[in-house]
């Protein structure tokens, strides 16, 4: 292990000629450049997901009124949005949010960024390979905007794009459009081409963190002293590794349904208005199963960097030692394990085999286990410690908190005979908004917050990042609280007019309450970004370790360490928790001898 | 704000979950009452979850405020208890067991695996009963026992409904044994004269229906939200969907000439909202889903079923 360091070293240490501005910024092979240029991307489609996401709340509060700003586009519609409109917004704001954002802020930005600094490596085991990993993003993020302007719209046939709906096409030489909805023409193509962009750069991705942390920890970082950053971000690479080429094939799949013909997804005997396909004997089941077989570990993708992050954030702010480090380790592998085998629970209604979903139940309720051994242990890092309420301790907390609560709600979900009632309600669009905004985008926040002096050498406000997480904390739970009791109530989720049912109408006031939420939420983000942009150019300027932490990349030598990132080869003597104990001092860089026993 | 003010707004917050949660069965924010024989067992497993996940969730953010209270850094920058501070009075009879980081996480592995077992195997008995085959076998040789069947036939946007006409269904009414073939070969065989409507769905109280559910266009969701059954439509397959209603909501209107659902027999309430119990497609379907809904007329009893069978098929017939 130590010669691949020293090795590594010696390639990307200290022999580079200056670069000029396009190879140092642009096509950059620096891993902290390509992380940063992840992290802005990742912001500007959190921006596009964002207004998808109001546009939905709008039209769920006020079904029939005049839609603001964008009336004059549906003229014909007096001025409403129309159905198909509505279909496109929360399918676009699914798919923007899950794959350019929260996979790309997670394994993109913080991946790239955090792992050869706290592995104390000079770079990714290969720059080119993680510079084009970005780069192959651009044809995605062109195909998926310029799919809002083709005919018929951009995709609206959920995240999910379940065939028949998302893949049934027109008989030969009639174009892409498609007999079942408008956006699943020309714009399901360039829904499903995008995805496959995005897909080859997570693969790409994750091929090289899995070589970089398993070949290139600097000399005494063993495994069992790695950051829980770092073991999340290699779990959820090997997670990437192994669940992405199944998506890969049934986007492919998908994609030559749509285009030449064959018929993976579409069983014989279909019939559309007067038009029935004359071929079939495929399987829509089929797509669910291998869609869901990457989605479901592409939830805990979502998930388990964000948990690793909290845990470091959690320690540093508590000056205390992680609680059981160990133990940490082994249920974020737990949950990896188990996210293989639990995909069945998506499918509980499907028309899968009812004794299958047994067998997907438990599994799925296990998986409640390693959670609540995470949770426990968070509990148990800021027992007896000296919290400090900084910006990004505050986020850590508010993700153990709101946590809870999304994992609570899971196990509803995935008891079979209670999931015959809720599946389809707003009882899961409130978990998943519990997991993915509440939890994984909270330690997002966190992580910016956290690092943003190590990657702009400034610090972000932190009374105004105070001022950004209070709103933020109150108003998610205003915007996600009440859709557990409107789901139980019956509203079905995917539904533009909620007073078409006879269980859901009544629901109104309650849905007016939290779109306001969701807007106030949505304009409380501007706050944030006023703050990011404001201090990369006129923040305070940041020392070397700013929090006093003790993993290695805050060890270097200038805040902003250049092409390289260390000086010398940074030589690890202790684990990365140790904090609290070592008398006047109350941290102990991985760097330096501890003067305590150890503890692992 | 100061240190231990951020205690307190994470435990307002909780506290404001909490509450808002426990007043929704009041407010009408809760599941409707569960007119099928298998939704008070849904219903249980649903509250033992419930209460689980409360005192998982009591637990945890309690302490989690606590601690945030308890160990905020002083405002002058001073740890908030001496690092060598010892446990509080009421904890100290665990002092050895708190101090071994091993024993406590077995603990905190063990307990919650025991209660999540216990989770498991409560539901695995109701999802076989409501969802398993087997356990929904149809008695097609006496006429007391064998299920009402419907077929159902989704696309977009309405739920086209085949029942057996009322010869055919007289007839594996008088003699069972005969009939079995016709009987069960019901679903995927239609004859000239079964009786199609639309968008309604009838049956009788207490008597157990099979729905043989198809689609012919994309994927579908048969929702009945009143009865606790929920099934996807899937092209290209034949599901079966069994359940047992156990409440009556129709009533045969003379000025109108028909059958009208949303009737409460108790109160002789019309147009109740709780007695209008939808078929609500659960599965996006494309521009129209949301408004793809029918309508459960559960009949009092064979006789008043029979009768708009009859009825029904004479209004076809005339049309004709």
């Amino acid at each position: 292990m130590d010669s691949h360091a020293e090795h590594a070293t010696d390639t990307h240490g200290h022999a580079h000629p200056e670069l000029g501005f396009i190879r140092k910024y642009v096509f950059s092979e620096d891993h902290k450049i390509i992380g940063v240029q992840f992290l802005f991307t990742s912001i500007i489609f959190l921006g596009l997901g964002g207004i998808l996401a109001l546009l939905v709340r709008i039209q769920l509060a006020w079904p029939h009124a005049e839609i603001p700003l964008i009336h004059n586009y549906f003229a014909d519609n007096g001025g409403r949005m129309s159905e198909s409109f509505y279909n496109m917004c929360f399918t676009m704001h699914a798919s923007v949010m899950i794959f350019f954002v929260i996979i790309p802020f997670l394994t993109g930005a913080f991946g790239n960024f955090t792992i050869p600094l706290m592995i104390g490596a000079g770079d990714m085991a290969f720059p080119k390979l993680n510079m084009m990993s970005y780069w192959i993003l651009w044809p995605a993020f062109v195909l998926i905007s310029f799919s809002f302007f083709v005919d018929g719209g951009a995709a609206a046939s959920g995240w999910t794009a379940y065939p028949t709906i998302s893949s049934v096409a027109m008989p030969a030489g009639q174009g892409l459009a498609s007999p079942a909805a408008p956006g699943s023409g020309p714009g399901q193509v360039l829904w499903l081409l995008s995805l496959l962009c995005v897909g080859v750069s997570s693969m790409m991705g994750s091929v090289n963190y899995i070589t970089t942390i398993i070949n290139m920890r600097a000399p005494g970082m063993t495994l069992y002293r790695m950051p829980m950053t770092i073991w999340a971000m290699f779990i959820t690479a090997i997670l990437q590794a192994f669940a992405l080429p199944v998506l890969t094939v049934a986007l492919i799949l998908q994609t030559l349904d749509k285009t030449i013909g064959t018929t993976f997804f579409l069983p014989d005997g279909l019939s559309f208005g007067n038009w029935s396909p004359e071929v079939g004997g495929g399987q829509p089941l089929l797509w669910q199963h291998l869609f869901w077989f990457y989605s479901h570990p592409a939830v805990y993708i979502m998930i388990l960097p964000s948990m690793g992050m909290v845990s470091d954030i959690l320690a540093t702010f508590a000056r205390r030692p992680l609680f059981g480090y160990r133990a940490m380790i082994y249920s974020i592998a737990g949950i990896a394990g188990l996210g293989f085998i639990v995909w069945g629970h998506h499918m509980f209604q499907s028309g899968m085999d009812p004794r299958l979903g047994t067998g997907f139940m438990v599994a799925t309720i296990m998986i409640a286990l390693p959670s609540a051994i995470k949770t426990f242990n968070w509990l148990g890092t800021i027992y007896r410690g000296n919290l400090q309420f900084t910006t990004p301790m505050l986020f850590a907390l508010g993700f153990v908190s709101l946590f809870i609560i999304g994992g609570l709600s899971g196990i509803f979900m995935a008891a079979t005979p209670v999931d015959i009632y809720i599946h389809d309600t707003y009882f899961i669009v409130a978990h998943i908004h519990y997991v993915l905004f509440a939890s994984s985008l909270l330690g997002i926040f966190g992580g910016i917050y956290y690092w943003f002096p190590k990657m702009f050498g400034k610090m972000m406000n932190d009374n105004v990042g105070k001022a950004h997480f209070f709103l933020t904390f109150v108003l998610c739970n205003c915007t996600f609280f009440p859709m557990h009791m409107v789901g139980l109530a019956g509203l079905r989720r995917r539904i533009p007019d909620i007073t078409a049912g006879a269980l859901e109408a009544k629901l109104l006031p309650l849905n007016e309450f939290m779109s306001i939420s969701a807007l106030l939420l949505g304009l409380a983000q501007l706050i944030f970004v006023a703050n990011f942009l404001w201090s990369i150019f006129f923040g305070a300027k940041a020392s070397q370790n700013p929090w006093k932490s003790n993993t290695l990349e805050w060890t270097t030598g200038d805040p902003v360490p250049g092409h390289g990132n260390f000086d010398t080869v940074p030589i690890v003597h202790c684990g990365p928790y140790e904090y609290g104990e070592h008398g006047d001092k109350d941290n102990c860089p991985q760097t330096e001898k501890s003067t305590t026993p150890a503890t692992h | 704000m100061g240190n231990k003010g951020w205690s307190v707004l994470f435990g307002v917050t909780m506290l404001a979950c909490a509450i808002g949660f426990g007043i929704s069965p009041l407010m009408g924010w809760w599941m409707p009452e569960g007119v099928s024989t298998h939704a008070g067992a849904v219903d249980g497993l649903f509250y033992l979850i419930l209460v689980v996940t409360t005192i998982a969730f009591v637990i945890t953010e309690v302490i989690l405020v606590v601690f945030m209270w308890r160990y905020a850094e002083t405002p002058d920058g001073k740890p908030p208890i001496a690092a060598n501070a010892g446990f509080p009075s009421f904890l100290k009879p665990f002092e050895r067991f708190l101090n071994d980081q091993h024993k406590v996480e077995l603990a905190w592995t063990i307990v919650p695996s025991i209660v999540l077992v216990v989770i498991v195997f409560a539901q695995v008995n109701t999802w076989a009963d409501i969802k398993y085959a087997t356990r929904n076998r149809n008695d097609a040789t006496a006429a007391n026992k064998a299920r009402s069947q419907v077929a159902v036939s989704a696309r977009q946007f309405e739920w086209r409904m085949r029942y057996p006409s009322v010869s055919r269904f007289k007839g594996w009414m008088a003699n069972p044994a005969a009939t079995r073939k016709d009987f069960e070969s019901f679903g995927k065989i239609p004859h000239f004269n079964d009786v199609h409507v639309v968008n309604e769905l009838h049956i009788w109280k207490d008597h157990p229906v099979v729905v043989h559910l198809t689609t012919r266009d994309v994927i579908h969701s048969f929702n009945l939200p009143n009865f606790r059954v929920k099934q996807d439509a899937l092209p290209g397959k034949m599901i079966p969907v069994w359940f047992t209603p156990t409440k009556v909501n129709c009533k045969w209107d003379e000025s109108r000439q028909r059958y009208i659902d949303g009737y409460d027999p108790a109160g002789k309430k019309e147009k109740d909202k709780e007695y209008t119990w939808d078929i609500a497609c659960a599965e996006l379907c494309g521009w129209g889903h949301y408004r793809m809904i029918g309508r459960v007329f559960v009949h009092k009893d064979q006789a008043e079923f029979l009768d708009w069978l009859q009825k029904t098929e004479a209004e076809g017939t005339r049309r004709n």
